[in-house]
């Protein structure tokens, strides 16, 4: 064996030729490649996304020259050592050589080395906790995020009182409303299964995880600042994905991350909007079950043209006013509306399986809803349909009947604009 | 040159008969426990799992043509079948695959007359029949939907009776893994010929060993895992529900310790594979011989340290680093691999059998199977392709690139020994040149389409990428079809392929010193290895084969009864 | 370079042939394999104590008492005294003592159900406030699932014992596997339980 050791291999100067050409044309082809980062990446809306990308820049230069190296060397392979004619004959006997053997591995682990250094700066820059999160009117507010199958829903604690001394909390569904320079700093709380919090063009994710509620669950963070794109138009959207398999209608688990202009556009066209509507609540029941009805997780799995939702895991809510008189026998329509929302599994629309989330006053976080806004939600569902099957003209009364025959549940409908009385009630 | 003297072992005297006869077909549909029966009963059952799992594959590809629901019913049937298409794909094809070529070929390169525990081969083999027909029974229960990783609480709170089903089979497969890694572990070190040394054994016995003790290490903890997880199905226990103290990442944790590690169950007896082809069609000897052997170990044990970086988007920021050191370790011994093979090419004469061109269509595909590794370990990059169709890329470039690519070879490589018959080369490379660029045009988009943002897993997706998608569906489904090419080329040539002779491709290695098939004993007596077993090129294994083909009288006066 | 063609054949132990002396090897290199990976199972479960531990505050967790330590020391010095006579009658028939070994494993078999009599009423007799939490339902799935190892090769002892006492085996080397195997396995119940017995009573 170790007589052929010097029997090592020719190689033609043809083959020098074409790995200098080749080494010319990969270099081309790495920086034609490289140009096309802008493309195969969303754009770069936030300040990590800027480490991220030049982190990405880096792996695919270094990925680019081990892969047109390797690509290379089978290439000239294949060309210049087949066997030619009917050359039946076999190659050097060349068993290795311990220098060659030890270049491709220093070689690699300091490239390793160089990689992991890398991305733990980036990684440690970017996971650094930042001072002045979530910086509203110069204060520190707490924005939350509830997973739930299968829709976001986002919600501001903004530190504000209403008239009565509650906490204003602004509801703002599956958008999360921000704006260029605030350093967002979002906790996540899953209601069911993990879920996965991404927003693409922030280069972020975070698992939502299933924690025990006795012991204040088991919250996980996610930071990012959006910066300026330029070209783009504010208030700009992008979307927030599930990326953690969740079930049925985990593709449609999505949402968007709105980012204005600058803190005053974030507070003029969101922010005082928002808190001026929870404080002045519309009087009328269907323009208030309007508004609450979309801060549930409903759209998520419904059909509802007025509100231009389209998932089909659930049944179709278009025109529900005139089939729910007649799906079950002995219930009117305002019965039949107020126990699918509250009590899902009492009836299951055929060709439908039961999985619809339990609403009511004493279910947790997003699925939580009492009373006065079932009466509200019900009051905007009577009015989807042609021919609605519920008693329009009386739905003060017919409604709040309906709520005490199938759930034994007093409702106080005189709460609305400045009724404090009521409200307090409520409390 | 006619002086040196060729000992072969006792297998020179007595294979002068005409005719070699091969099993029944009826054998191979009972209990027995030649390993070279069980080895063919593996790789059959394997490739039925394989067509299953591929028209899954088709079924999924056919989905996502369009970013709406419209083939399946209901997201939650595209989740259970994207469910199955994993689990058969993973437990049912590639690992039984690789104990199909590990049973056929490791027990005659030692030149042994069987494995060493012929009984519990045979035992391993037939739990999996029984293991598959739970799994798929499962699927028209109220099948499971949470992909093959069953993540709890999904897999757990939120899902029906096939879960249950699919977590029993999944622990018959894990059983019969570590019954049948066992066998290749005590086989290896304790039934080579005295001559065989550790370091003059074949490559393809040092990547079953590395796998078979990773199997044997890891597989237990798969078997834990779903030991709870089925407690918590139907015992009522909450090890994963965190309302009663459970904790979700209790599965993620235990579950990668076992399958990641179960990547390279998955790969490492392909990359064996590929050092025995390219050695072999190139005529050259594996270049650094040890240092491959050694990678093999290298990759099994690091792969113990990496599981993690599964977690990098659930796991405490604080630990996220370590595993991402380990994970971008595992490029070194791979890159040896890698250069090694390219050493062993370089300089060779080249043959361009089916073979042979699987091999290089491996190291071709791997590679960028390995570069989006190192991409998916650098932590800050990964959080943004996470659970993304980047990731299912990258696998797929990994395990079908990687492991389906070296099945392949492998076929052609043993398929005249099993049959004792050729396959059709012609058919060969049109099989190469469809799967090469159906496999390459299907992955390489995933990768983009991930990156911009498309998670894994989803049945509707962002109209954005409806024509990325159209093209990764077209060319999968001409990936598909290069399927029925290699299905066409094995059954027409296990009738009318031309005879093979004991060494068709004139390999050093012990498997090739009989004839093909090889009798029931293997050999009629010890057989005496060759000194080297990649010596090619010298007086000495010119002398070797040249004695090996006198010895099975040439290829020409041979016929096949069946 | 033809020295590698030497014959190197290790020469026959005696009173067995060659191949009754591989499949010896092979048993018990194969014994030694199964050990070392099924034990993983075991590690594997002590990794899940070890994990749901965090879930609590504190361990056991407040307002459930630990468990006693009496009973569970003296099962383990039971099955540790086992495995000993187990050893010492398999012992016993290499040289032949019939009588030796059936002597010991009586024993050692009487001493197995003791234990695992203990480790039924400790299985039974878990405090509802233990149950309600990972403290208790850990100590069910670690007692229950050696108990279902312990089960399935005490079977095997008997069984081997009863065809021992019927004179199954000769005596001596060559045909007692099934004797060392059954004792071997033994062995692996005494190791995996003294792991599960530190993580369970001992480490707080």
């Amino acid at each position: 064996m170790e007589d052929n050791r010097s029997n090592t291999p020719s190689i033609s100067p043809a083959a020098i030729v074409v790995a200098a050409v080749f080494i010319v044309v990969s270099a081309i082809g790495i920086n034609w490649f490289t140009s096309f980062v802008p493309v195969v990446l969303p754009a770069q809306a936030s300040a990590e996304s800027k480490s991220v990308d030049e982190l990405f820049y880096i792996l695919v230069i270094i990925g680019g020259v081990v892969f047109f190296l390797i690509q290379g060397m089978l290439l000239i392979s294949v060309i210049f050592f087949r066997a030619r004619g009917d050359d039946r004959s076999d190659g050097p006997t060349y068993h290795g050589n311990p220098l060659l053997e030890l270049v491709w591995t220093i070689i690699p682990s300091l490239v390793v080395v160089f990689l992991a250094v890398v991305s733990f700066n980036v990684w440690s820059q970017n996971s650094e906790p930042k001072a002045a999160v979530n910086m509203i009117n110069g204060e520190e507010i707490a924005i939350k995020v509830t997973g739930a199958r299968y829709a976001w829903t986002h919600t501001y604690e903004t530190g504000q009182l209403d008239p009565d001394g509650d906490p204003i909390v602004i509801n703002s569904g599956d958008a999360l409303h921000t704006y260029i320079g605030q350093n967002v700093d979002l906790e996540l709380r899953t209601q069911d299964v993990i879920h996965s919090y991404w927003v693409p063009a922030m280069r972020v994710k975070q698992d939502l995880l299933p924690g025990n509620p006795a012991t204040g669950g088991r919250p996980t963070e996610i930071r990012f600042t959006p910066i300026r794109v330029d070209g783009a138009e504010y208030p700009a959207t992008y979307p927030i994905v599930c990326a953690e398999l969740c079930g049925d209608g985990h593709g449609r688990m999505r949402g968007t991350v709105v980012v204005y202009e600058d803190e005053q556009q974030f507070l003029e066209q969101f922010y005082d909007p928002a808190i001026h509507a929870i404080l002045n609540p519309p009087a009328d029941p269907v323009l208030r079950g309007e508004i609450i009805i979309q801060e549930y997780v409903c759209h998520s799995c419904h059909v509802l043209d007025s509100l231009g939702w389209t998932s089909r895991t659930g049944p179709s809510l278009n025109g529900i006013a005139d089939r729910a008189g007649e799906r079950v026998p002995g219930q009117s329509a305002e019965e039949y509306i107020v126990t699918s929302v509250w009590d899902a599994a009492a009836f299951v629309v055929p060709g439908y399986t039961e999985q619809m989330a339990q609403f009511g006053p004493d279910q947790p976080d997003t699925y939580q809803m009492d009373a006065e806004q079932l009466y509200s939600i019900v009051a905007y569902l009577c009015t989807q349909g042609e021919q609605s099957d519920c008693d329009l003209e009386n739905s003060t009364t017919a409604i709040p009947e309906a709520i005490q025959t199938v759930f034994g549940l007093e409702v106080d409908i005189t709460f609305g604009q400045g009724d404090d009385e009521a409200t307090d009630a409520e409390v | 040159m006619a002086t040196i003297a060729v000992p072969l072992g006792g297998q020179a005297e007595g294979h002068q008969a005409d005719a070699v006869q091969r099993p029944a077909l009826s054998e191979y549909l009972r209990w027995s426990v030649d390993h070279k029966i069980i080895g063919v009963q593996y790789g059959v059952a394997s490739f039925l799992f394989f067509i299953i799992g591929g028209a899954m594959a088709m079924l999924i590809r056919l989905e996502l043509w369009t970013p709406e629901l419209d083939v399946m019913v209901s997201g939650a049937a595209y989740n259970s079948l994207f469910t199955m298409h994993g689990t058969v794909m993973i437990f049912l094809f590639i690992i039984p695959m690789w104990a199909a070529f590990g049973n056929f070929v490791v027990p005659l390169q030692l030149g042994a007359k069987d494995m060493a525990f012929p009984w519990l081969n045979a035992f391993a083999f037939w739990l999996i029949p029984p293991a598959a027909i739970v799994v798929l029974l499962g699927y028209f229960v109220t099948p499971a939907e949470a992909g093959w990783t069953s993540y709890p609480p999904l897999s757990t709170l939120f899902s029906g009776d096939g879960q249950t089903l699919w977590a029993l089979g999944a622990h018959l497969l894990g059983i019969s893994s570590i019954m049948g890694s066992i066998n290749f572990i005590v086989t290896i070190f304790n039934m080579r010929p005295p001559q065989m040394t550790l370091w003059r054994m074949p490559l393809l016995c040092w990547a079953v060993l590395a796998t078979s003790i990773i199997a044997v290490m890891a597989t237990p903890f798969l078997a834990g895992a779903l030991t709870l997880l089925l407690l918590d199905r139907v015992a009522g226990t909450t090890f994963f529900d965190a309302a009663g103290g459970g904790d979700v990442l209790l599965w993620q944790n235990i579950f990668w310790f076992y399958s990641h590690p179960a990547v390279y169950i998955m790969v490492l007896p392909g990359m064996g594979v590929l050092s025995e082809v390219l050695s072999v069609h190139s005529r050259k000897p594996v270049f650094g011989y040890r240092m491959v052997g050694l990678s093999s170990m290298g990759i099994a044990f690091v792969g113990f340290t990496v599981w993690a970086h599964h977690m990098f988007t659930s796991l405490q920021p604080e630990l996220r680093i370590p595993f991402m050191i380990t994970t971008m370790i595992i490029a070194v011994p791979t890159g040896i691999k890698m250069f090694s093979w390219l050493g062993t090419i370089w300089g060779g004469k080249i043959r361009f059998t089916s073979a042979m061109l699987f091999a290089l269509g491996f190291m071709s595909m791997f590679v960028i199977g390995g570069i989006t590794g190192v991409m998916l370990a650098a932590l800050p990059f990964d959080i943004h392709v996470h659970d993304t169709y980047f990731v299912v890329s990258h696998f797929h470039f990994v395990l079908f690139g990687g492991s389906v690519f070296a099945i392949y070879a492998a076929l052609y490589h043993w398929f005249p020994k099993i049959t004792g018959r050729m396959m059709n080369e012609r058919l060969g490379r049109i099989h190469f040149a469809f799967t090469y660029f159906g496999f390459l045009f299907t992955f390489f988009p995933m990768h983009i389409v991930g990156m911009l943002g498309m998670p894994r897993r989803v049945a509707v997706y962002d109209e954005a990428f409806a024509n990325w998608n159209q093209l990764i569906s077209f060319s999968a489904f001409v990936l598909g079809f290069s399927t029925f090419i290699v299905i066409y080329n094995i059954i027409r040539s296990y009738y009318r392929g031309p005879v093979a002779g004991a060494n068709p491709w004139r390999a050093l290695t012990l498997e090739w010193a009989t004839t093909s098939p090889p009798p029931v004993t293997n050999f009629a007596d010890d057989p005496i290895p060759f000194e080297d077993p990649y010596g090619y090129g010298t007086e000495a294994s010119v002398a070797y084969l040249n004695a090996v083909e006198a010895a099975f009288d040439g290829r020409e006066n041979r016929t096949i009864l069946d | 370079m033809m020295t590698s063609y030497v014959d190197r054949q290790e020469k026959p132990k005696i009173g067995l042939d060659r191949d009754a002396a591989l499949r010896l090897k092979n048993n018990r290199l194969g014994m030694t394999i199964f050990q070392a990976s099924w034990i993983m199972v075991f590690f594997a479960i002590i990794v899940v104590n070890w994990q749901l531990r965090f879930s609590y505050v504190q361990w056991p967790p407040a307002g459930v008492a630990p468990f006693d330590l009496l009973l569970p020391s003296i099962a383990t010095l039971a099955l540790l005294l086992s495995a000993l006579l187990a050893r010492r009658g398999w012992a016993g028939l290499r040289r032949g003592r019939l009588g030796e070994f059936l002597a010991s494993w009586r024993l050692a078999i009487f001493l197995g159900v003791g234990f695992m009599a203990i480790i039924v009423y400790e299985f039974a007799t878990v405090s509802e406030a233990a149950l309600a939490t990972q403290y208790g339902i850990t100590l069910r799935l670690m007692t229950g699932f050696h108990f279902v190892h312990a089960l399935a090769i005490l079977a095997v002892m008997l069984h081997v014992y009863r065809g021992a006492g019927a004179g199954a085996y000769r005596g001596g080397e060559h045909d007692a596997w099934a004797i060392e195997g059954a004792a071997k396995l033994w062995y692996f119940v005494a190791v995996a339980w003294i792991l599960f017995y530190v993580v369970l009573y001992w480490i707080r």
